[in-house]
């Protein structure tokens, strides 16, 4: 009867258990199902594999001594060669045949043909805009803007220009006069806007510039006149509102030998249907270096870089391809540089989106403003740019308006998506209470998508730690790309994943792994060593996106457990 | 039946209005349990995932025939060979080039010439360990065609760990 006394036990123990069922056990039950309902409902898939974050970059298995294994991309691993331009194919070629590598005419003609690619967005060209205030939008033609690129870079090679420095905030002229540079066969030198008197006069004697376009009111023209002679031509960019008054007056007794045009001027006077074809690709020559200046720190002079066309090409194309092709820029995205163009970083995310058909928008403010809302007054971006300051500042201002418990305890939840799910936080009515706190990015919010900050080597930019990054996620609703990029290197030497939402406890992220252009590795120095339990030393890149291919970095960084670089 | 009838009529015996209504009744405390532990195992945060640490990478490392030697695979020893001044870790190829196996004359040594002649006897290793390397001068295209063919496997399948040089150009770097 063993078995039958167990039975009835547990007959009369179940029965006697829920003979306490009351109001209470209600609410609990209705309370445990309310909370499964919720988690699942809510479950989020992640975005990426999260064992695709665990290891990030591939590493060489032999090492030589005194520095630590090559990273490279798991887009190009060793014994591949690093992505070395565009791709650029004949119309008609094979869709598997190898294309040029390209220069930057070709991202011009790319974003004048439109997409070529079949597909619902064939033939599909991007727009570009020039933003001069919130009411004021002003759309440029592609046409016309092939018009000023033939029209500049003809008139500044019958003049005997060679060496173009281009002093000009962000702006359509800034982009139309590198075009016209690479189309005309003269040598671009991008001058960092805004710069004291002195600091203008060094730059143009070391690039040996014989030919400026620039502003009027920003450039210091007399004292340029003055004391370097080696001044040919100047080009005024004048603005609608000057355009009557006589720019090319020179004051008497000085500056005798330059000659003085403007950019309305030269294109203006020009017949209609001048200039409106690119030169032909048959025959054209090889494309010249494009000079830029790296500000680093306040009182260090700049670092003069020499980049070839092919580094440039090289930048974009690892830019291109280190978005994954769902999230990849396209015709209807909106790109917006928020830093200035004088920062390959950004100059090449420009031309990707305009290699990509993207639209673009220019605002002159952009580079020194401080503020992202005021960066995007106008305009509704889907993709920026901008610098660690900027969304430092978006970022402590946001976080001061989360201060009531249930905004606290909402943004919680939406980190915890990030992190825990892998996912970016889904909009629900939870969510909604938080929108309001949202910092004011666009006329549209919600559109912005993607995000790309770049910290600059030795520079003194604000680094940014991944708990940071990843409240900037929630409080934008976009993606965030932090990439670590240097004065030798095109675009960026390497940077985060698009799925990557990790946190850690850093003051700095990590900034992922190499791009698909560099390869880095770490030598050892002093204090900083390569050993069998971690990579640690100088960071030095290499690659076809590397002025001269390969840079010390000077700067000191390891290579965490998860293959991404970090500063030590 | 007679159980069912035991059991209703002993429920039925029981003094009406005898329920609880306190919170704490051994059920609600089971079933709030079970929600606490459901909604720790559901909100615990837990760190990303990591994978285990890769091995550290093999340094590169300039060999002379004697301290290449040692790497015959022998005692469980890495097993490496040289091709035309290139050091191969082939330790993955163990059966073969390790102890016992039917190239283990190369293991630890310069196997240029064996390769390049087919023939994996004693007689086509440098003898003189400190003399200068086998410059390979005397063999013929075929030979040297075997031999790049050998090299690309090689090149295709294992590490190259080092180089080898002479003794006497050892401490010129």
């Amino acid at each position: 009867m063993g078995f039958d006394n167990a039975m009835l036990w547990l007959d009369e123990s179940v029965t006697g258990l829920f003979s306490q069922w009351n109001a209470y056990t209600s609410i609990i039950v209705t309370l445990f199902l309310g909370f499964l309902t919720y988690q699942m409902v809510t479950r989020q898939d992640p975005d990426t594999h999260p064992m695709l974050l665990a290891r990030q970059a591939d590493a060489s298995r032999v090492r030589e001594e005194g520095q630590s294994s090559v990273y490279r991309s798991q887009g190009a691993p060793h014994g591949m060669p690093l992505n070395s331009g565009l791709n650029v194919k004949a119309p008609g070629a094979s869709r598997w045949s190898r294309g040029r590598d390209g220069d930057l005419r070709d991202v011009w003609r790319q974003a004048v043909t439109g997409v070529q690619d079949d597909g619902p967005t064939k033939g599909a060209k991007g727009r570009i805009f020039t933003v001069l205030g919130s009411e004021n939008v002003t759309e440029h033609s592609l046409d016309d803007i092939t018009r000023q690129i033939n029209l500049i870079g003809q008139h500044i090679e019958d003049q005997g220009g060679h060496r173009v420095a281009i002093y000009l905030p962000n702006s359509v002229e800034l982009i139309a006069t590198l075009f016209a540079c690479s189309f005309y066969n003269l040598t671009a030198i991008i001058l960092p806007f805004d710069q004291s008197e002195d600091a203008v006069l060094s730059m143009l004697r070391r690039s040996a510039a014989d030919t400026v376009v620039t502003v009027p009111g920003a450039f210091p023209f007399d004292s340029v006149v003055k004391s370097y002679p080696a001044l040919r031509q100047l080009v005024w960019v004048v603005d609608e509102g000057s355009k009557h008054m006589d720019w090319n007056e020179v004051p008497k007794g000085m500056g005798g030998s330059v000659n003085v045009s403007t950019w309305q001027e030269i294109v203006h006077e020009q017949p209609q249907d001048a200039g409106k074809e690119l030169p032909p690709l048959e025959g054209q020559k090889e494309p010249r270096d494009i000079t830029v200046f790296w500000e680093s720190k306040p009182g260090v002079m700049e670092e003069m870089v020499r980049f070839t066309a092919a580094n440039l090409v090289s930048a974009i194309a690892a830019q291109l391809f280190a978005v994954p092709t769902a999230q990849r820029m396209n015709p209807s995205d909106l790109f917006l540089p928020a830093d200035s163009l004088a920062n390959t970083h950004t100059l090449v995310l420009t031309l990707a989106a305009l290699y990509s058909n993207a639209s673009v928008a220019f605002n002159s403010v952009a580079g020194k403003a401080a503020d992202l809302g005021v960066a995007t007054r106008g305009v509704a971006p889907t993709i920026i740019a901008a610098a660690p300051a900027t969304l430092l500042k978006t970022h402590s201002e946001t976080s001061q308006s989360l201060s009531s418990v249930i905004s606290r305890n909402i943004h919680k939840i939406q980190t915890s998506s990030l992190t825990q799910s892998g996912a970016m936080p889904a909009a629900s009515f939870l969510t909604k209470l938080n929108d309001h706190l949202k910092p004011a990015i666009g006329t549209k919010p919600g559109k912005l998508r993607l995000l790309y900050i770049a910290e600059r080597a030795g520079a003194g930019t604000p680094p940014l730690s991944s708990a940071v990054l990843s409240d900037l996620r929630v409080f934008t609703g976009a993606r965030i790309i932090y990439a670590l990029t240097a004065a030798k290197v095109a675009g960026a030497v390497a940077q985060t994943q698009l799925y990557d939402y990790r946190v850690f406890d850093d003051q700095c992220s990590h900034f992922g792994p190499p791009l698909t252009s560099t390869e880095v590795y770490l030598r050892d120095t002093d204090v900083h060593r390569t050993t069998d339990a971690e990579s640690r030393g100088e960071i030095i890149v290499k690659g076809p996106c590397v002025a001269g291919n390969e840079a010390a970095l000077g700067v000191i960084g390891v290579v965490r457990d998860d293959h991404t670089l970090a500063y030590a | 039946m007679d159980y069912v009838e035991q059991r209703v009529a002993q429920e039925a015996a029981k003094p009406a209005g005898t329920t609880d209504t306190t919170l704490f009744t051994p059920l609600n405390i089971l079933l709030l349990g079970a929600l606490l532990y459901t909604a720790y195992v559901l909100l615990r945060p837990s760190p990303p995932p990591a994978l285990p640490k890769e091995e550290p990478a093999v340094v590169f490392k300039t060999f002379t025939p004697h301290t290449l030697l040692p790497f015959n695979g022998e005692d469980g020893a890495p097993v490496y060979l040289a091709v035309r001044g290139r050091v191969f870790d082939v330790t993955k190829g163990r059966n073969f080039y390790g102890p016992g196996g039917p190239y283990a004359n190369f293991a630890g040594r310069d196997a240029s010439r064996g390769l390049a002649k087919g023939s994996f006897d004693e007689e086509m290793l440098t003898k003189d360990l400190d003399g200068p390397l086998d410059k390979l001068g005397d063999l013929g295209p075929d030979e040297l065609e075997a031999l790049q063919g050998w090299e690309d496997r090689f090149l295709e399948k294992y590490l190259v760990v080092g180089k080898l040089v002479a003794v006497v150009d050892a401490g010129k770097e």
